[in-house]
């Protein structure tokens, strides 16, 4: 689970471009939307791409994308339970 | 006949360092391999930072050239905000086109489509200044920003109060671009340095550019701004029709072409478009400022953008910077003509008067 944060941490940097940051930046359970890391709606389809690119997994229900986005220990559990690459 | 409009401010983004314009041609940027980039400035001054991180480089331009524009003007919002440019995003075009083979269509990022589209520049200048106006881009390869300069005439000269409109165009030029138009002979096989570029007239080809530029428009008349009285668009003229179309153009303003104290001139170095200047170089005045600048921003679809600025920032120099003359001259720098053409055989006419 550990590397898996690790990982999807390096990803969400380089995918989002979050020059400066680095995975040790992102805590765990910090919202990644609003307070936390102020991603927005645009940051947020970006990591929907993520997830369906890199572990074959396809959000179809917002309300349940907005659940799973909400932080990377929300994102990392999701993948575990769902990754089909 | 429409009524002058008047250029509040102006702000440029080119090669050279024009954005901070005290800096211009203190030290002149020239390239060796037919490719101009721009002198990028610091963009996090006027684009909001959780945003900026994704924009490509035609954005950033483009967003920080017309909120320079507006804070040189001290305009906070436009009435209307109105551009052109020839290519659009071509970064973000070029990465999305590459994901749709590479991917197969499939998990494609949305930012690349979202920030390719041609009215990005536009959406992210209206949220920043929270403009609700009127908001049009138009894409016209070469007569971009001519069209946009007419459009925001006709939107000025239609208010029956006091009005600014944001006018500005932006192109980048990409690798794959460069390539591609190499294919099309718009470029020297044998390459000059930029700076000898226009000497090197007895081939084809030119060299490559990009930019930005911006202006604040009005419709009254403001002491120290710069009066554009009119504009015309060209289709293949020929050398004959050139001259007189300049000449039919200058007396619709009551201007003959022997009241032209400066002209701006888009010589870029290619033999097929010599023609296009040749005679109408021999017909001014010997008293008459000619001024070249394509050896400096390379060429570009709305590359007069950058002619346009040059014609508003004469009123600040007591010396014009050698590097532009063409041809020196003698006379006040009032009455401005920008002549210029573009790749596919259109040309343009701007008129400007010094108030």
């Amino acid at each position: 689970m550990e590397d898996l944060k690790l990982k999807l941490k390096q990803q969400i940097i380089e995918s989002l471009n979050l020059q400066g940051m680095e995975p040790k930046d992102i805590d765990d359970n910090a919202p990644l939307f609003g307070e936390g890391l102020g991603l927005d709606s645009i940051d947020s389809l970006e990591l929907m791409v993520l997830l369906e690119r890199n572990y074959g997994i396809k959000i179809e229900d917002a309300r349940e994308g907005r659940k799973v986005l909400s932080s990377v220990q929300s994102m990392a559990e999701y993948i575990q339970q769902n990754k089909k690459v | 006949m429409m009524n002058p409009v008047y250029i509040l401010s102006a702000c440029a983004i080119s090669p050279q360092h024009s954005f901070e314009v005290e800096n211009f041609l203190n030290l002149v940027i020239s390239a060796d391999d037919g490719k101009l980039f721009v002198a990028e400035p610091d963009y996090r001054r006027f684009i909001n930072p959780v945003a900026i991180r994704r924009m490509s480089r035609q954005l950033k331009m483009g967003i920080a050239c017309g909120m320079r524009a507006l804070q040189l003007a001290n305009v906070s919002m436009p009435d209307s905000i109105i551009t052109g440019t020839g290519l659009g995003s071509m970064t973000d075009m070029e990465h999305f086109l590459k994901d749709m083979i590479t991917l197969q269509e499939e998990a494609l990022n949305p930012t690349f489509f979202i920030q390719s589209t041609y009215n990005s520049v536009n959406g992210w200048l209206a949220l920043q200044t929270k403009s609700t106006g009127y908001n049009q881009t138009y894409v016209h390869r070469g007569f971009s920003i001519e069209l946009s300069l007419l459009d925001a005439q006709m939107f000025l000269n239609e208010a029956q109060t006091s009005k600014v409109a944001l006018v500005g165009c932006f192109d980048e030029l990409t690798a794959d671009y460069f390539v591609v138009k190499s294919k099309c002979e718009y470029w020297k096989e044998s390459v000059p340095n930029s700076l000898n570029l226009l000497s090197h007239n007895h081939t084809n080809g030119t060299i490559a550019g990009e930019g930005a530029a911006f202006f604040a428009l009005t419709n009254e008349p403001k002491q120290l701004s710069c009066a554009l009285l009119g504009l015309k668009l060209l289709n293949l003229p020929s050398s004959k029709d050139f001259l007189q179309e300049i000449q039919g153009f200058l007396s619709k303003h009551g201007v003959e072409l022997k009241d032209i104290d400066v002209a701006i001139v888009g010589k870029n170095g290619d033999a097929r478009f010599e023609y296009l200047y040749d005679p109408t170089l021999a017909a001014f005045e010997v008293e008459t400022h000619v001024l070249a600048f394509k050896h400096l921003t390379g060429e570009y679809p709305t590359a007069s953008g950058f002619a346009l600025w040059l014609a508003v920032q004469l009123q600040h120099w007591n010396q014009i910077p050698k590097q532009l003359i063409l041809k020196s001259g003698t006379r006040p720098k009032r009455n401005i003509l920008v002549i210029n053409h573009y790749v596919l055989h259109t040309a343009s006419l701007m008129l400007l008067q010094q108030q």
